[in-house]
């Protein structure tokens, strides 16, 4: 409402400086022709402060003030329709009420079509001041962040701030703040581990150095650490080192109790480097199984982003299997998600097409029925 | 709602710069007094909402709004509060509304100060203000306004480039638009002086501080871009005949031409239509440096603004007012009345000479800034026009401008004497020759060329100084009458000498550093050292430094002459600005006398060493040290007496009139 008020002001100013010169109709005009006679009667002046000081001759000088004098008589003679109030009768009245009616039309017309009248001014420290409790998480972040930049010996807004940055994929930040956390509380096994997934999440999924030496900072204080254990063994992986990183895989699951996510991780990880390794051996129509960016995205993501992200895959592999059903082993793996997806009746849908697709009487066919009901799928 | 109270302001503002357009020149037609004095209360009016629309994006940028899109592209809390401020500018939509902030402002003064300006005169100058005006606050609104919202508001905004993060900022654009946008005053004397279809003998008088005004704050925007140019971007150049920079030296040009010109029309009414078609052109060459800069037609730092929409409004303005009136000076060129004819041996001669030149000059420029643009356009082939074509061109025709700039003040109106000014500058020739003389001995005996340049640079400096020495007299009258006469001098006086002496010294410095330059590059590990041109520079440290927003690497360097004198301590450092992840290099300058020690780092080597590259330039702030000083005699011609010229008073007796006048002066 202020707004409104304020803006009606400044436009009734703005008319208001239009329309003076109608208010004051004081008859100030001045023939034209007296402002050049002012100049002229300057030159002379000026030539004589110039005589005085010697700058010019006098020849030269009775020369210039009779050219001067010429045009002044020019200047005297030259007749001029000087300008009146009240001159050009209905166009000037016609002119003068169009121009003050287009400063409202105009600018209130325009205002309307670029403007937000309704949205107030948001200056940052008014923004974080506000009641945090109907805040956005970027108001939040944005909140630690100002009270971490005055206070940066708060360990507590550190490793509040990690996992976030984590979350909004501010790898660069959450490496800051992991770092920040290892400085102010020293060394601790969970910290490093974070700290190289963040390190290979900035790099794409990349276990980098860095980020091994992190890992391994980890596993010095915990042998036991999962995340470094898992992500060492990624490592091993893209380096080509298969064998090494199956072991890391195997050893991890073995180590962890049944439900853990790190043991699912693994397994999904094993059964990707089995499949991959089966590619490459096995020809070409193989469904390749996740990439290893895909598992490092998957550890970072959280529950429910991960289940959208393994849903994703696997309706991934289901297309594959429409347009190039004859692949067993992509039939396997597609009952067995579906299952741990607990989507039953999906996993019944790909048993049957796959038993379909392969022959009921084949081997193959025969195996994958046989697993169905392992997985406690009865088959028909 | 400061926010957009500020939007409504600029609206708001358009809608009179409409209204000062179009009335006041209607009112000059239909010959109303009272519309035509619809101009002065409309111009001050719009240079108020104007403000106060730009104090609304200032608070929004101080105080890190990010629901307004422009501050969240531009700004970011960390940034120190001096680049918040500098910030509003450093942008396309930003700039522009300083550029109309600007224009408004001028406009504001013409209607303040306006009031012995002929009533005609005054209402078609504001209405052509007017009409500039209203096309950039159109070109705003439409295609890049700065108050555009954002909801909802990011909590960070993405920086400021960190090339502009520095006090450069602060001082380089606002002067250079005082300037381009002061010739749009010259530009709207003309525009209305062929409205109307009659100069008035006030209209050089006007035309001429405009100008100067208009002229000096150019010198000092191009210096100041040069410098910043010449710190920042480390590898020490001052000049690079890039397009952008050209796009601001081509109105200088045009701007001095007029300046000369207009002295002849005023002191002569002579080459009045050539005056009239200089102002027309060199506000034109304004408005084509603020296209070729803003359109994406070139790619540098200052092309903020790459989309063709703008460039096509721009190109639209740009047409709409250098064609039109370019159009209406041919069609009422000839109902101006031309002026006497004179001499060729005169001061207006070598006026003319002068401004023959110039335009030459500004042609060649433009055509080599323009031809690689057209053939892209036209073949699709990228050329380079570089400093060689320049060199080869421009060269050539400023430095016989240069060689005759003595002789202009010396010679009489309408009939100079050739031979008797040559004499009098006999001793400032032969103690130029004496300069180039010792240039060459004592400081390169391998470049004649530099001795050549710096003894031309002396010349301009002895030659305006034996100006002041003659015209107060010295040697012929005694001490004391010659020094009264000194200080009696019109300031004109001490402003010609002033701006061409500075242009000797600029020449000095331009000279000295392009022949005479030293250059080292060097693997150095902490403890060696690099010489120089007698000094001695070991490389201390590299040590790491957290700034507000940007982490860098400080090279430590200690300096000392060979002779083992000890100079102090040099830094230069290699920055990364966090949130655009972009490197700077800061260049470690050491100020000796006139001549500058300048560092500036490389990479690292694998084995550890850092590659240190060190540059002597000799006298090379001479060459902004000149440019303040052409500003200072510009200034000082500024407060010449004669440029304030008095109001005749309405009805008053010839007798009062003077008085009057003087009234009106303070």
């Amino acid at each position: 409402m202020l707004f409104w008020i304020l803006a009606a002001l400044l436009t009734l100013a703005a008319a208001l400086a239009v329309m003076r010169p109608f208010a004051s109709r004081k008859a100030t005009s001045t023939d034209e022709k007296s402002h050049d006679i002012e100049v002229y009667r300057d030159q002379l002046d000026e030539l004589s402060r110039d005589v005085e000081r010697g700058l010019i001759g006098k020849d030269e000088a009775e020369q210039a003030r009779a050219e001067i004098g010429r045009r002044i008589l020019k200047a005297t003679d030259a007749s001029q329709d000087t300008a009146k109030s009240d001159a050009g009768g209905q166009a000037a009245r016609f002119t003068a009420a169009a121009a003050i009616l287009a400063v409202p039309l105009i600018s209130w017309g325009l205002y309307a079509v670029t403007g937000s009248p309704g949205m107030p001014a948001q200056p940052l420290q008014a923004r974080l001041e506000q009641d945090p409790s109907n805040a956005s998480i970027e108001e939040l972040v944005a909140r630690a962040e100002a009270h971490l930049a005055d206070n940066p010996q708060d360990v507590r807004g550190w490793q509040v701030l990690a996992p976030v940055y984590m979350r909004l994929g501010r790898f660069a930040d959450a490496q800051t703040a992991l770092r920040a956390i290892l400085r102010l509380s020293g060394d601790a096994p969970e910290v490093q581990a974070a700290l190289g997934e963040a390190i290979a999440a900035a790099s794409q999924g990349i276990v980098t150095a860095d980020a091994e030496a992190a890992f391994e900072a980890a596993l010095k204080a915990d042998p036991a650490n999962p995340k470094a254990r898992f992500f060492l063994a990624l490592g091993r992986a893209q380096e080509g080192k298969m064998d090494e990183a199956r072991q890391g895989w195997q050893a991890l699951q073995e180590a962890q109790p049944e439900g853990s996510p790190w043991r699912e991780a693994a397994a999904q990880a094993l059964a990707s480097a089995d499949g991959n390794a089966r590619g490459a051996s096995g020809g070409a129509s193989s469904a390749p199984g996740p990439t290893q960016e895909d598992v490092a995205a998957a550890s970072q993501l959280s529950g429910g982003d991960r289940q959208a992200m393994i849903e994703g895959m696997v309706s991934r592999l289901d297309e594959k299997l429409r347009d190039n059903p004859d692949d067993p082993e992509g039939w396997r793996r597609l009952v067995q998600s579906y299952m741990v997806l607990k989507k039953p009746d999906e996993a019944r849908e790909a048993l049957d097409r796959g038993v379909a697709a392969l022959g009921a009487d084949t081997e193959a066919g025969r195996a994958l029925a046989a697993l169905a009901r392992d997985l406690g799928l009865p088959g028909e | 709602m400061s926010i957009e109270l500020g939007h409504f302001a600029l609206v708001l503002a358009f809608a009179l710069a409409l209204v000062q357009m179009c009335v006041p020149i209607i009112g000059g037609q239909l010959k109303n007094e009272t519309l035509m004095r619809v101009g002065e209360p409309t111009a001050m009016a719009g240079f108020a909402l104007i403000s106060l629309s730009f104090a609304a994006l200032l608070s929004a940028y101080v105080l890190s709004d990010f629901s307004v899109l422009n501050v969240w592209e531009n700004s970011h809390s960390a940034k120190p509060l001096l680049y918040k401020i500098t910030g509003t500018w450093g942008n396309h939509e930003g700039s522009m509304l300083l550029w109309v902030l600007i224009l408004a402002f001028f406009g504001a003064l013409v209607a303040l100060f306006g009031r012995n300006l002929p009533l005609t005169l005054r209402a078609n100058v504001l209405g052509v203000q007017g009409a500039i005006g209203s096309a950039f606050l159109l070109f705003i609104l439409m295609t890049s306004n700065p108050f555009t919202r954002l909801d909802p508001a990011p909590m960070q905004g993405r920086d400021l480039n960190p090339i502009l993060q520095d006090v450069g900022l602060a001082v380089h654009p606002p002067l250079l638009y005082l300037g381009y946008v002061g010739f749009s005053v010259s530009f709207s004397f003309a525009i209305a002086a062929l409205i109307e279809g009659r100069i008035d003998a006030a209209w050089a008088r006007w035309v001429r501080p405009w100008t100067l005004a208009a002229w000096m704050f150019l010198t000092g925007g191009i210096a100041m871009g040069s410098y910043w140019a010449y710190y920042e971007l480390g590898w020490g150049g001052f000049w690079f005949w890039d397009p952008v920079e050209n796009a601001s030296l081509l109105p200088w040009l045009g701007g001095t031409a007029l300046l000369h010109s207009a002295l002849v029309m005023e002191k002569r009414s002579a080459l009045k239509i050539w005056t009239v078609l200089l102002a027309i052109l060199t506000f034109s060459l304004s408005l084509l440096g603020t296209f070729l800069v803003r359109s994406g037609v070139l790619t540098s730092v200052h092309a903020f603004a790459t989309d063709p929409a703008r460039g096509v409004f721009i190109l639209g303005i740009l047409m709409l007012f250098i064609g039109g009136s370019l159009a209406l000076f041919a069609w009422r060129a000839g109902s101006l009345t031309a002026g006497g004819l004179f001499q060729p041996i005169s001061r207006e001669g070598a006026l003319v000479l002068n401004n023959l030149i110039l335009t030459t000059a500004t042609a060649t420029v433009l055509i080599g800034t323009l031809y690689p643009l057209l053939i892209e356009a036209l073949l699709g082939e990228k050329i380079s026009v570089g400093p060689p074509f320049f060199n080869l061109t421009f060269g050539p025709l400023m430095l016989p401008l240069l060689a005759i700039v003595p002789f202009g003040p010396l010679l009489a109106w309408k009939r100079g004497d050739l031979w008797a000014a040559s004499q009098r500058l006999f001793f400032a020739f032969g103690a130029a020759l004496l300069v180039a003389m010792l240039a060459y001995v004592v400081i390169d005996p391998s470049s004649v060329l530099g001795a050549a340049g710096i003894g031309l640079g002396a010349w301009l400096v002895l030659g305006a100084a034996t100006d002041i020495v003659l015209k107060s007299g010295f040697g012929k009258a005694t001490g004391a009458v010659a020094w009264r006469r000194l200080i009696g001098l019109p300031r004109s006086v001490f402003g010609t000498a002033l701006a061409h002496a500075g242009l000797g010294l600029t020449m000095i410095g331009i000279a000295a550093v392009s022949t005479q330059q030293e250059e080292r590059i060097v693997a150095l590990q902490p403890g060696e050292t690099v010489e120089i041109h007698g000094f001695v520079l070991r490389f201390e440290s590299l040590r790491p430094f957290t700034g507000p927003n940007y982490t860098e690497d400080q090279a430590h360097f200690v300096l000392n002459r060979v002779t083992g004198k000890p100079l102090g301590a040099v830094v230069s450092a290699k920055r990364l600005y966090q949130a655009r992840q972009m490197p700077t290099t800061e260049a470690g300058i050491r100020t000796l006398g006139l001549s500058q020690l300048y560092v500036s780092l490389g990479d690292r080597t694998p084995n550890g060493a850092l590659v240190v590259r060190v540059w002597w330039k000799p006298f090379v702030t001479l060459i902004w040290l000149g440019a303040l000083v052409m500003m200072a005699g510009g200034a000082v011609s500024l407060l010449d007496r004669r440029l304030r010229v008095g109001a005749p008073m309405p009805r008053a007796k010839p007798g009062k009139a003077k008085v009057a006048g003087e009234g009106a002066r303070g």
